[in-house]
């Protein structure tokens, strides 16, 4: 459901605009290349594309490789060199390994489209305001999580997923967090840690608190994140935008 | 000769020092026996023949246990959760690391007297942590299994090899991880491999030359009884691993071992049958390696709840009379308590969710409810407890040990051909997780920060009743826990979890009366010693052993 929706706000702009239409990548494509990777590519590789040394398939981590025709090439060329053999494969099937190392190794399938990064850029700037709460390279509040490695550490899907119902896509270790304490001060911010004895939070001034639990009369974590959804908000185009900026973020 | 050894002895009388090295007797079989009598040693893996670790120690009460300090450290110089078991014989700790070093030291300081470094073969295949769980003695000789599946003698005094032999063929990934357990004048391993569609064995060695002089094979071979429970070939490389080290009743003359998962793992219906003796415990005679009795708890398994515990013997009274037992908590969720004369299982409960089977029969076989593609399992992969040692202590009649609770996986069957040493596993699981693609629980903690959180399981140390099966208390912790068991005649609990706390709780009530963070897993059990009249326990949290005692 949540895929479906938003599949219609992106395609239809990717449709129009030709060439993006390579960075569009359906779930039948994310499918066949997840079959046909595990049946031809995963013996070397390994199941989570980190199989080959310098080579993390489902990180986007490539010897070479950096478009998606790259990617193609290196598949149908093979690397002699490093024992990899040229494979000979149909177009759809070349489109499905691209669509699914894109993926992140999605095995849930879910539709995705990349648009422009600069121009997705803008709208984390502008439109999405982005930064009032998220940090990037050292710009921006501290109030949610830093965002400076995120295209390195999650799928395009859930980067979509957050932007568009974060709530149920928010990690349960972000969650919003409001304490009282045994004399009677509370404190609210995100957790970032927590242990069976103390917890550790980034408050609401920014400043990093970790507390024992002993000290603590009352806990209480949200479940309903602070971030809106960009659902109604952003349009298909938009939202490709950003997720390719996401997705460039690869920190340091 | 005679007369320095006068000499010591009357300095000793003097100064009301320990023994000196120089007389102490030699790990003897009877010695083995009775060790519950010397608790001032840590003679076998589980502390003793019946594997309660309990031990009669009591300088160190509820009441003073807040005066706990550190005496000595020793770091380990490898990397690698470390998931040893040190033995401490009369003043001096064996303790292995990763892969297959031993090191002999002062139990007192944790200065080192020697380490033996063995290096496992290249072609060494270990699934699931290339560990080793510490060595066994006799006599003057310690014997450590190899993960490149050799059995080696070591010298206590020097560290030098006695003599070393291939229990099975590290090409085809057999290993061992055990230690191994001595019974009278043999030294018993078990192999493991059961990701890698192994045929399991435990097998007895004499322990002087390593010749072999029994082997038992967890999987029956054509002609033998059980083998109707395997179709085709499948029991060729069916797994069966044997991971922990057994038990034994010198009574009854019978050894006790819980055998691993069948393979392929996750696809059963690729190996139709129960597929003995996988998931089961086996009574096997302790001169001949005869099968006595088995029990099996999860047949046909599809989850890889394999009976990687150790058993634990205590006699108690059942229904009005006395009765000799094994306690068991399986990996599958359920509580066992079964007789280990005959094998008869007499109580089977569970202790976390469980919806892979709706109950157990009169006989105590699951009544499998198998989830439809894509639901979760409960309890998940790992199980709702694992190989962590668990700890019966006669004083208060509990049985106490770690569980998983609230953990679920999603498993995936697939169809796959067996290639030798290759992963056998027949398709994968993901761990069910409250948002999509949350970080979850696997095996060893990943790092300081647990963003995985509760949500996807959590741990607990229970306090279970073996009369009836239920809980008499939980301890929760916030992440899942790995750790081991401790209990003493004060009525003192240790343990520690995956967050590197150490705790002593009172095993009565649960209550924790102290902890220390050591900042690393604590993935064993402690055990505890007595030098000089002082009382230590040891614990092994991430790379770090660390000895506590009270302050002087």
């Amino acid at each position: 459901m949540l895929a479906a929706g938003w599949f219609t706000l992106a395609a239809a702009p990717a449709r129009a605009v030709a060439q993006v239409a390579d960075h569009q990548y359906s779930t039948a494509d994310i499918q066949t290349g997840s079959r046909l990777y595990g049946a031809q590519c995963a013996l070397c590789h390994g199941q989570n594309g980190d199989g080959v040394a310098g080579v993390n398939l489902s990180r986007q981590q490539f010897r070479r490789a950096s478009s998606d025709d790259d990617i193609r090439s290196t598949i149908t060329t093979g690397v002699p060199a490093a024992g990899m053999p040229p494979f000979r494969l149909q177009p759809a099937e070349l489109d499905g390994l691209v669509a699914f190392i894109r993926s992140g190794f999605d095995r849930d399938a879910t539709p995705f489209v990349v648009g422009d990064a600069g121009r997705g850029k803008a709208v984390y700037d502008g439109k999405g305001a982005c930064a009032t709460c998220h940090r990037v390279a050292g710009r921006g509040a501290r109030a949610a999580p830093d965002l400076s490695d995120v295209g390195a550490i999650r799928q395009p899907s859930a980067l979509q997923r957050s932007l568009l119902e974060p709530s149920r896509a928010m990690l349960p270790i972000n969650r919003p967090v409001r304490i009282v304490t045994r004399e009677g001060r509370t404190i609210r911010g995100r957790r970032i840690n927590e242990d069976t004895a103390t917890v550790q939070l980034v408050d609401d001034g920014e400043r990093l608190v970790s507390l024992s639990k002993s000290d603590i009369r009352e806990i209480e974590l949200g479940t309903t994140s602070g971030m809106p959804s960009f659902a109604g908000t952003l349009t298909g185009e938009e939202l490709a935008d950003l997720l390719a900026y996401l997705l460039s973020l690869k920190g340091q | 000769m005679r007369i320095s050894l006068r000499f010591v002895l009357s300095l000793a009388a003097v100064f009301g020092l320990s023994l000196p090295v120089a007389v102490r007797a030699q790990v003897t079989p009877e010695r083995l026996d009775r060790a519950a009598a010397e608790p001032q040693n840590w003679l076998t893996y589980n502390g003793g023949y019946d594997s309660r670790r309990y031990s009669t120690l009591n300088q160190i009460t509820p009441g003073n246990v807040k005066n706990l300090e550190q005496k000595w450290v020793l770091q380990d110089q490898v990397f690698g959760a470390w998931e040893s078991n040190p033995l401490v014989v009369d003043g001096i700790m064996y303790v292995t690391e990763r892969p297959n070093d031993v090191i002999a030291l002062d139990a007192k300081t944790g200065r080192v007297f020697w380490l033996y470094r063995y290096t496992p073969s290249p072609d060494a295949r270990v699934c699931c942590g290339a560990n080793n769980r510490g060595v066994a003695i006799l006599g003057d000789t310690l014997f450590m299994g190899t993960l490149d599946a050799h059995l080696i003698a070591i010298d206590a005094k020097t560290g030098r090899p006695l003599w070393n032999i291939a229990v099975a063929d590290a090409r085809l990934a057999y290993s061992i991880t055990m230690a191994p357990l001595v019974v009278k004048d043999k030294v018993i391993v078990g192999v493991g491999g059961g990701e890698f569609g192994i045929r399991g064995f435990i097998a007895a060695y004499d322990g002087k030359t390593g010749k072999e002089a029994w082997r038992f094979n967890t999987i029956p071979g054509p002609g033998e009884p059980g083998h109707e429970t395997w179709s085709g070939d499948d029991w060729m490389h069916g797994g069966a691993s044997v991971w922990i080290t057994g038990s034994f009743d010198p009574s009854l003359n019978l050894t006790y071992w819980g055998i691993g998962n069948p393979g392929p793992d996750w696809n059963p219906n690729q190996r139709p049958g129960d597929n003995l003796y996988s998931d089961s415990v086996v009574a096997l005679d302790a001169d001949s390696g005869a099968l006595k009795w088995h029990f099996q708890f999860t047949p046909n398994d599809g989850y890889d709840y394999d009976a990687v515990q150790v058993p634990v013997l205590a006699d108690l009274e059942w229904q009005g009379r006395p009765a000799k037992v094994m306690m068991w908590a399986n990996r599958n969720g359920y509580f066992y308590v079964l007789d280990r004369v005959t094998g008869r299982f007499l109580l089977g409960e569970p202790f976390v969710k469980v919806n892979w089977a709706s109950g157990l029969d009169p006989n105590g076989r699951p009544i499998q409810t198998p989830q439809p593609p894509g639901m979760p399992t409960w309890p998940g992969n790992q199980g709702g407890t694992n190989w962590y040692p668990p700890s019966f202590s006669p004083r208060t009649g509990l049985f106490y040990f770690s569980v998983w609770e609230n953990y679920a996986t999603i498993y995936r069957k697939e169809e796959q051909a067996y290639v030798p040493g290759r992963n056998f596993l027949g398709g994968g699981f993901t761990v069910a997780a409250p948002a999509p693609g949350a970080p979850t629980i696997g095996i060893g903690r990943r790092g300081p920060i647990n963003n995985w959180t509760n949500e996807v399981g959590s741990g607990a140390t229970v306090a279970l009743d073996p009369r009836t099966g239920k809980r008499a208390w939980t301890f929760p912790q916030f992440d899942v826990t790995d750790a081991g068991m401790l209990t003493t005649a004060s009525d003192l609990l240790f343990t520690g979890g995956r967050e590197g706390y150490f705790y002593a709780l009172d095993a009565k009530t649960g209550k924790e009366l102290w902890k220390a963070n050591l900042g690393g897993s604590i993935v064993m059990a402690p055990i505890t010693y007595r030098i000089d009249g002082q009382q230590y326990v040891s614990v092994i949290s991430g790379h770090t052993l660390v000895t506590f005692a009270l302050r002087n």
